[in-house]
């Protein structure tokens, strides 16, 4: 007590203090510090106390008067300078704190609470409008940074894969599943293997079929990639399942024929293959380049090395065959897919396999064709133009 | 084969739709490639007796007449002025359907009504003759449907005929077969005819070439009316089966031809000179054909002669000699069997195809003669007024029998997945013409002789599969389980494939062969011959390419000339070298070819396959980019082909590649390089000289390049290096170097030098100019630096000066601004 009176009486004989007191009193400025203060000296001199109520309600007209000033703030550069008036080193608010140390020690709970109080509500004042005041400054920023989104993106670059290939990797995608191996082989085949070794002898009618380019003699471009068959057989033991894809070559040029096409064969050799066993392997094929919901039929057909020999049909997938002005399938409801046999026992014969212990189906198929009808092209020709208008569509 | 089914009909019994027969047809036995229409299709075509017949008033080219159809008097106007007063004519009526789906309906012409029409030859699909009005005769009653005396419409199916079923290019053996798919009888006719004409041995028949000719027939019909034409429906079917009407004898033969599948010759018998001789044609012999041409043949060929000269190519074509004529009446009716590959030879060489060369190519069976033989022969006689003789000429040493062949029933069930009831194969079987006994377990099979494709057990399992019907066939998988997958270059092409489409390549597939010109204007000339067709397409297509390059060169000239601005392509294809086989090799090279036998050269020695193939092929990816390769966006500026563009294609195909500067003849001396791993070629990469751009039209010179797959690596396999969780250090030094000092071989030295804190090196700049002396360039290097710990700018510096030291050492590099 003796040190607050001391003190009291310190600031009463403050000139300084007394000379802001004036101004502020001048100014019509909040004036209830020093009037505080004053009171304090009074009391003290009197050995009274300070009128805490006073003191407590000040802090808290003070609150509210930041509150206004903050709700009132329209930028955060505002904010900030009523935070330094406010709350800053030296705003009313750290006086009053400073005078909670003047106060008689019963006081200074009350007195301290309120100015706590006090500077709690500004806080809270502040931070919910900076909080409001950020946001809408970033929403006007972001206002701002508005693109035209209809304007392109970056170009990456798009490639494209060719149709054939397309359908190619799809259908060996398919057998690779079920266990196949891909077998390939060269295009310049031996007569040997592209014809005499697949039931094909010289002066054959059959070889007149398949009009043949040749090159020195006894080589030829293989007109099928049924060599490939051939040569896998003569190099392993059954079972065999392979598929092989490939370029084949048949001296022919019309908007149907390309001396260049592509062939995709198969070939299934173990004990107890079946034509059943072709018909489930080729629909499930088909189900999955052409989807789930088309069906499958077989027509005989004659291919010199399998027998019994097959064609397979599928149901056009666009149309199912209701349509009989369908431009797929041209009103017929099936489309041809693909000739398929059972190896004749004569070729396996030739490859050294048994065929009362060995059974096998084989099929080929023309991947060119088939992405002509799935995506659509009528002109073959087109597919080995290198024409980018035709490539970058696929 | 065309099958008219109002002929079909007098053989076989049928009630099905024709989309019915189609598909029995196309679901049991040989493809359907077509359904012809001939005449008229639906409506009505009535016998008219022409009552006036004149000018038309308005028209010069017209005509009108008044035409009874019984009962009923129709005016029509007609285009053809052949009718008169009292002519039988075929009316058609309005709203019948025309083959051509034309519907007729009444009409004016120049102000006439016109209620029909009257119709040619053409228009009821009789024969190709459209001069004029046919003109019935007397038989055909006024008023009656046209189609009581011959049918006025016709559907023809094409099919297809396998070439192991040349009993299918006959009617009858087309008539047999749907009796054994619909499971129903079929007729052949009859055979009744009375001898008595002129014997046939007073001609000799000689056949010398027996191994080209199994069977030869001649039997003689003489007292034949000249110059008849054969009756109507016997011209309309020839007609319908696609060939031509032209007298009564030739189409007799044809008709039989046809109807029987077996084809024949008649000569004009009084231009047979001593007798027939079969003979291979001598060297030099030459004919002059029906066709007008003169052929030169040779001993290879079978030709039918009489004693002084050629007469006939066996099996093909006719000369002009003795053939049938407006004054025949006399003939020699050849029906003979000949060696199907001999016959398929001599049409091939001489590039002449034939109704009968396309059947007698097959090789037919020699039991089919004596029907054929008689069938013309009885025709002759009965419209054409001939008297067969009593005897026939027959040379048919080893005559063909039928054969047997047993089937195991649980053999056709094993391959063709479905229970097989042995009654049911019988069955199918016999109404192929077999006999069939059932022993247990399994048949006994007798193959007719015109099934000279049912030879063996699978043989007859197809022919039961497909008459039982493929339906029935279930849909399985197989049960064997084996590991399967594409191998690592399998799988390496795939992602190869992909990662240039998605760095924007598109995929291109050109041919491989192509002009010489592509060799030339590459500049390839020098080295060895390329592989070359034998018969190319054309000149442009002869040669094997060595390079993709060519390909997509033209490919890149096609899509400037269509506007198409700049772009990539690329292709993954194989290319040709040739390596003719050592001297002394080649004919162990063809015979291997040819067998698939590799002959030892000694005892050990034996040649490898791929030195007798004499070809190699490499499988290789080549790309071009032209032009603008990425076009300016609003935000971005185009990207134009160029060295780097290619080569930074190539870095990602071939990481770990060195580029080296080397010439090729097609690529810019100074813009390009070959491409290398190690010490191996493995391509080159480059921009096209402009010298070949402006060879191949191309406006500017794209940049190119061309890899061997084998070194490419588009995706090699990761393998893990440890690092530390210290922050990397970056460093820039700039340094000036002569102009000529190549920046990788900065980069390599600078990496030689193994400096354990380096994680990264890269030029980021590199300027010549102003700044730098003339002859010199500032590089600019950025450096990435890590440690075990967090480095210390001393230990920095201290390897910044380490490589500028080795940079000065090197290449004089004079760090800039030091």
């Amino acid at each position: 007590m003796a040190r607050l009176a001391r003190e009291a009486a310190r600031l009463a004989n403050t000139s300084k203090f007394a000379e802001q007191v004036r101004q502020a009193a001048e100014a019509g400025r909040h004036v209830d510090v020093s009037k505080f203060a004053e009171q304090a000296r009074q009391a003290a001199e009197a050995g009274r106390h300070v009128d805490q109520t006073q003191v407590v309600a000040e802090a808290s007209r003070l609150a509210e008067q930041a509150q206004t000033a903050v709700k009132a703030a329209n930028s955060l550069a505002e904010l900030e300078r009523l935070r330094v008036e406010y709350l800053g080193r030296s705003s009313q608010l750290t006086e009053l704190r400073r005078l909670v140390r003047e106060l008689p020690v019963e006081a200074r709970p009350q007195v301290g609470g309120a100015a706590n109080k006090a500077a709690q509500n500004m806080e809270g004042a502040f931070e919910t409008r900076w909080a409001e005041l950020t946001v809408a400054e970033r929403e006007e920023r972001l206002r701002s940074e508005a693109v035209d989104v209809t304007l392109p993106g970056v170009p990456y670059p798009k490639g494209s894969l060719h149709p054939s290939m397309r359908v190619v990797d799809e259908v060996v995608d398919f057998f690779v599943g079920l266990g196949y191996r891909v077998a390939e082989g060269p295009e310049v085949e031996t007569d040997y293997l592209n014809f005499t070794a697949l039931n094909i002898p010289p002066g054959h009618p059959a070889r007149t079929m398949q009009d043949t380019f040749f090159l020195d003699e006894g080589l030829v471009l293989r007109t099928q990639t049924s060599p490939i068959q051939i040569r896998t057989m003569l190099s392993q033991e059954p079972p065999v399942y392979i598929v092989s894809p490939g370029k084949t070559y048949r001296r022919d040029s019309d908007p149907t024929h390309t001396p260049m096409f592509h062939q995709i064969e198969g070939l299934a050799v173990d004990r107890g293959i079946t034509l059943a066993h072709l018909k489930g392997t080729l629909a499930a094929m088909a189900r999955h380049v052409f989807g789930e919901d088309v069906k499958v039929r077989l027509r005989p057909s004659y291919f010199q090395f399998t027998e019994p020999s097959v064609e397979l049909d599928v149901s056009c997938f666009v149309c199912g065959g209701a349509d009989p002005k369908c431009k797929v399938c041209k009103g017929a409801g099936w489309l041809e897919m693909l000739g398929a046999g059972m190896v004749d026992p004569t070729v396996l014969s030739e490859v050294g396999y048994d065929p009362e212990e060995f059974t096998g189906f084989a099929f080929g198929m023309g991947p060119d064709r088939m992405a002509m009808v799935k995506y659509g092209i009528s002109d073959l020709r087109l597919f080995f133009e290198g024409d980018l208008r035709f490539l970058r569509q696929f | 084969m065309r099958v008219p089914l109002s002929w079909l009909r007098e053989y076989v019994d049928f009630d099905l739709s024709v989309d019915e027969l189609v598909e029995a047809i196309s679901l049991h036995s040989q493809e359907v490639d077509g359904v012809h229409g001939l005449g008229v299709l639906d409506g009505e075509v009535v016998v008219g007796e022409v009552v006036e017949f004149g000018p038309h008033p308005n028209a010069d080219r017209l005509f009108v007449a008044k035409v009874d159809l019984g009962g009923r008097e129709v005016q029509i106007v007609a285009g053809a002025p052949n009718p008169y007063p009292g002519a039988r004519v075929p009316v058609v009526l309005p709203g019948s359907v025309m083959a051509d789906g034309t519907k007729l309906r009444k009409a004016k012409l120049r102000g006439l009504e016109s209620n029909g029409m009257m119709m040619s030859e053409r228009e009821l699909g009789i024969s190709n003759d459209h001069d004029g009005i046919l003109l019935l005769d007397e038989s055909h009653k006024t008023g009656r449907p046209v189609a009581d005396y011959f049918p006025v419409g016709e559907t023809v199916l094409e099919l297809d005929v396998n070439p192991n079923r040349p009993d299918l290019w006959g009617m009858i053996g087309v008539a047999r077969e749907l009796a054994a798919i619909l499971r129903t009888d079929f007729r052949i006719p009859e055979l009744s005819f009375e001898t008595g004409g002129l014997p046939t041995d007073e001609y000799g028949l000689r056949v010398e070439a027996e191994d080209l000719c199994p069977r030869y027939d001649l039997r003689r019909v003489s007292n034949l009316v000249p110059g008849g034409r054969a009756p109507l429906e016997m011209r309309r079917r020839i007609f319908a089966a696609g060939m031509r009407s032209i007298n009564a004898i030739v189409d007799i033969s044809n008709f039989t031809m046809l109807e029987t599948g077996q084809p024949n010759h008649v000569f004009d018998a009084s231009q047979v000179r001593g007798g027939i001789v079969v003979r291979r044609a001598r060297e030099g012999e030459a004919m002059t054909l029906l066709d007008g041409t003169t052929r030169k043949l040779d001993p290879e060929m079978l030709i039918i002669a009489d004693e002084e000269r050629g007469l006939v190519i066996a099996g093909v074509m006719g000369a002009g000699d003795a053939e049938v004529g407006e004054e025949t009446s006399e003939v020699l009716i050849e029906v003979a069997t000949f060696a199907g590959r001999s016959i398929f030879e001599t049409s091939a060489r001489l590039g002449l195809r034939t109704e009968a060369s396309g059947r007698n190519e097959r090789g037919l069976d020699p039991n089919m003669v004596p029907f054929a033989r008689d069938r013309v022969a009885s025709l002759l006689a009965r419209h054409a007024g001939g008297k067969i003789a009593p005897d026939t000429l027959s040379h048919y040493p080893e005559p063909v029998r039928d054969w047997e062949v047993p089937l195991r029933i649980e053999r056709a069930e094993l391959l063709l997945g479905v229970p097989v009831e042995k009654d049911e194969a019988a069955r199918r079987l016999e109404s192929l013409g077999c006999e069939v006994r059932s022993e247990d377990g399994e048949l006994s099979v007798t193959v007719p002789t015109f099934r000279r494709d049912l030879r063996r057990e699978v043989d007859l399992i197809e022919e039961v599969g497909r008459l039982v019907g493929l339906d029935r066939v279930p849909e399985e998988l197989p049960k064997t389980s084996v590991p399967g997958g594409l191998t690592p270059t399998q799988k390496k092409v795939r992602t190869l494939r992909r990662l240039l489409a998605d760095l924007g390549l598109a995929e291109a597939i050109t041919y491989p062969f192509g002009p010489d010109r592509w060799r030339t204007d590459l500049g390839l000339d020098s080295g060895h011959e390329p592989p070359k067709l034998a018969n190319p397409l054309s000149e442009q297509a002869r040669e094997m390419r060595s390079t993709l390059l060519p390909g997509l060169l033209d490919a890149a000239v096609r899509n400037e000339a269509f506007g198409v601005e700049g772009g990539a392509l690329f292709e993954v294809g194989r290319v040709f070298e040739a390596h003719p086989p050592p001297e002394g090799l080649r004919e162990t090279a063809i015979h291997f070819r040819l067998t698939g036998e590799v002959n030892r050269l000694g005892p050990d020695v034996e040649p490898d396959a791929a030195s007798l193939m004499g070809i190699e092929e490499t499988p290789k990816v080549g790309g071009v980019l032209a032009g603008t390769i990425r076009p300016a966006n609003w935000n971005a500026s185009e990207r134009r082909a160029g060295f780097f563009e290619a080569k930074g294609i190539v870095e990602r195909l071939v990481p770990g590649a060195s580029f080296v500067p080397e010439d090729r003849p097609f690529l810019h001396p100074g813009r390009s390089a070959a491409v290398r791993v190690g010490d191996v070629l493995a391509g080159w990469v480059g921009e096209l000289h402009p010298e070949t751009a402006e060879r191949f039209d191309l406006s500017s010179p794209p940049a190119v390049f061309e890899l061997e797959l084998a070194f490419c690596e588009p995706d090699p396999t990761p393998r893990f290096r440890p690092f530390t969780n210290v922050p990397t250090v970056s460093r820039d030094l700039a340094v000036v170097v002569e102009s000529w000092v190549p920046a990788g071989d900065m980069l390599a030295t600078v990496e030689a030098l193994g400096s354990p804190l380096l994680v990264g090196a890269r030029v980021f700049d590199v300027y010549e100019g102003a700044q730098v002396p003339e002859g010199q360039k500032s590089v600019a290097l950025r450096f990435a630096f890590r440690g075990e710990e967090t480095l210390t700018d001393e230990a920095v510096n201290a390897e910044l000066d380490r490589i500028s030291r080795r940079l000065r050492e090197s290449f004089s590099a004079e760090v800039r601004g030091a």
